[in-house]
């Protein structure tokens, strides 16, 4: 192709010098056959780019040699091009018609936290508004202070249930997803039969707790009298003291259930009053003491005069049953300790045993309602099997965890860590009582 | 395009200044919503503990007003703004003392719902009252979202319903009235009910105004006592000019 465009370039000037031979000066000749065939590059270049110009209108022109090579280079890049672009364009139609269908909100993100897109099930319930949302801060537009706070924070493990305020019958789980680039995705999932269910199940525990404890009180009212009734044939007082001790147990679960159920009830954070947690360790341990088949040494060791911020009522029952499970499996010879002390990341409370302990695999699952590390057991040494679920959930209400280290045959620990901003500082108590 | 406004700037830090009081100030409405909400709740469910919460946490609403009020006050000495800046912050200055008067309405609710939570409880369950609250509360909620929007059709219609709240307001009035008559053992509670029916009528016309800065704030137009119906047929004749 280009040899043939340069064997006409040499071949237009050979006919200018050949001319210029016969008649004239050569030179005159020369130029112009050059100048006649730059003009006519320049006619062709001149229709090719009209032609690059007004590509959607025009036909591609037909220009032969060098010059028809390009344009059949172009028109093939075009092609190319248009077909990848349709290819994209679809991809991308498909991409939105499948999140549109998704039956979770899906809000993008900017850094800003501008939104950048929704889909339809998100603007249902956000109440969201296409186009004019677009660009401005999700926080503007969804209030709800716990939301703001969520979605300043860096803590997204966990997604957030909060009540829209324009459908307060409503329950949504938001949860951010960060991804590349400082983006999010905002999921938004209507949790609210979830919830709803969720409460159903609290109530009914509680009501069904409640239901029980009258035909109980009868029945242990009746037995009570029966076991003090000297006209019965004595061959009944074995039953007798049975019945009586198995509904005393009950009375106990349903107790349990009833604290359980309420400790659930109450949402968010305990109540923060100021609690002596020293003094009410002293009446605990007074109480053990009192009882009648407790291990041989039952010690308190109080290494810090501070107290808790927080509902005295549930640390009392959560100390109360990490002391009753220490006391229980505990043999006669053995001992039973507890501890209090602060550090700088927080206070502590421990009740160390040296009881029979409790196999590893068995540790993470015992805050379980009602779990049984051996069937056998438990279930002798009487309790509710909930004890240690109303620990979990006191606390929690307080920010507190627990920590169960045990070995089997040697005994157990059981701690619980509170956090350094539940101390409330006590130091003048122990200086008025000394 | 109105927000659009807000980024064409010659300074940067004016923006983002002018920015962050916009967020404060929706932040702070955020709070103020759910303060209303609780109220709400605490009177219909009778629960007495929500009601004191809404009381005590009041102090954080004005706490935010202050912050802000400053922020606005150091915007006006440090740039001092022109044209539509200038109407921004005249707007916030102005919204949030609403802003405030709501959450003082809302801790009276919650105050007196704390209290009738010890009473018996009337048969109907305060369901007037409870129609009334979601109304104001979807009232403040949509002027907040005009604020966020920057939408001055929203703010007007937001704006008319508060003669929807008027309307309820008298007939609740009637209805307590007529109680009071029938019974006379009644009228202790009555009476609490108009206060909080009353603070809720306020808090519906706080919001009416919140939707009249937004309109100052787009249009530059001062709309307070003058017609609505006139007001909105000007902003849909602006509107309909803006989209030609």
């Amino acid at each position: 192709m280009w040899t043939f465009a340069l064997a006409r370039l040499a071949g237009i000037l050979l006919l200018g010098l050949v001319l210029g031979l016969l008649i004239g000066p050569i030179w005159l000749w020369v130029l112009a056959a050059a100048c006649l065939y730059l003009g006519w590059q320049l006619v062709t270049l001149y229709r090719l780019d009209r032609w690059l110009r007004l590509r959607s209108q025009m036909d591609p022109p037909d220009l032969g040699g060098v010059w028809g090579d390009i344009v059949a280079q172009v028109v093939r890049l075009h092609r190319r091009k248009q077909f990848h672009k349709q290819r994209l364009v679809q991809l991308f139609r498909e991409l939105r018609r499948s999140t549109a269908a998704l039956p979770d909100g899906v809000i993008i993100l900017s850094t800003q936290r501008e939104i950048v897109w929704f889909n339809r099930q998100a603007a249902r319930l956000l109440g969201l508004k296409r186009p004019v949302d677009v660009g401005l801060r999700i926080d503007n537009l969804i209030r709800v202070p716990e939301f703001v706070h969520y979605l300043h924070g860096d803590d997204f493990a966990m997604p957030l249930v909060i009540r829209p305020p324009v459908q307060l019958d409503l329950y949504l789980a938001l949860q951010v997803v960060p991804y590349g680039g400082g983006q999010s995705l905002l999921l938004v999932r209507d949790v609210t039969r979830q919830m709803r269910l969720e409460a159903m199940r609290k109530d009914f525990v509680a009501n069904a707790s409640h239901e029980l404890r009258t035909p109980l009180t009868v029945i242990s009212g009746y037995l009570d009298t029966l076991a003090d009734d000297s006209a019965i044939d004595p061959a009944w007082s074995g039953p007798i003291k049975d019945m009586r001790a198995q509904a005393q147990r009950m009375n106990a679960i349903i107790a349990d259930l009833l604290v359980l159920s309420r400790l659930e009830s109450t949402d968010g954070e305990a109540v923060r009053d100021a609690i002596d947690v020293p003094s009410m360790l002293e009446r605990l341990h007074r109480d053990a003491l009192a009882s009648a088949d407790r291990p041989r040494h039952v010690v308190l060791e109080l290494d810090s005069a501070d107290g808790l911020y927080g509902s005295a009522h549930e640390l009392e029952s959560a100390f109360t049953n990490l002391l009753v499970n220490g006391l229980k499996y505990t043999l006669p010879e053995g001992t039973v300790r507890m501890r209090w002390w602060t550090d700088a990341e927080g206070a502590y409370f421990s009740v160390i045993d040296s009881g029979i302990g409790i196999p590893a695999e068995h540790i993470p699952r015992l805050t379980e309602r009602f779990y049984r590390v051996d069937a056998g057991r438990s279930r002798g040494q009487g309790g509710s099997g909930l004890g240690l679920a109303i620990v979990k959930h006191a606390l929690q209400r307080h920010g507190a965890w627990l920590e169960v280290q045990s070995t089997e045959g040697k005994g157990s620990t059981f701690t619980c860590h509170f956090p350094r901003q539940r101390i409330c500082e006590q130091t003048v108590r122990r200086a008025a009582s000394a | 395009m109105e927000t659009a406004d807000l980024t064409h700037h010659i300074s940067r830090r004016f923006n983002e200044d002018l920015e962050k009081v916009r967020n404060q100030v929706l932040q702070m409405g955020g709070f103020v919503e759910q303060q209303l909400h609780k109220a709400i709740t605490a009177l219909v469910e009778g629960d007495s503990r929500l009601g004191e919460s809404v009381a005590t946490e009041d102090y954080k609403v004005n706490g935010m007003e202050l912050s802000i009020d400053e922020e606005c006050s150091r915007i006006l000495a440090l740039r001092a703004p022109a044209a539509g800046d200038l109407r921004v912050i005249v707007a916030i200055i102005k919204t949030i003392t609403d802003l405030e008067r709501i959450g003082d309405e809302g801790e009276k609710i919650g105050y007196i719902a704390s209290r009738l939570a010890t009473m018996e409880r009337p048969a109907d369950k305060y369901r007037e009252v409870k129609h009334l609250g979601r109304q104001v509360a979807q009232m403040v909620h949509d002027a907040l979202d005009a604020f966020a929007r920057m939408d001055s059709q929203a703010a007007v219609k937001t704006a008319q319903e508060d003669k929807m709240v008027d309307e309820e307001y008298e007939s609740i009035q009637r209805q307590c009235i007529t109680f009071m008559m029938e019974d006379p053992r009644t009228i202790r509670r009555a009476l609490e009910i108009m206060w909080i029916v009353r603070a809720l009528e306020r808090i519906g016309d706080h919001a009416k105004n919140i939707c009249e800065y937004v309109i100052y704030m787009v249009h530059g137009k001062d709309i307070r006592h003058t017609s609505l119906a006139d007001v909105a047929k000007q902003i849909d004749a602006a509107h309909a000019l803006l989209r030609r």
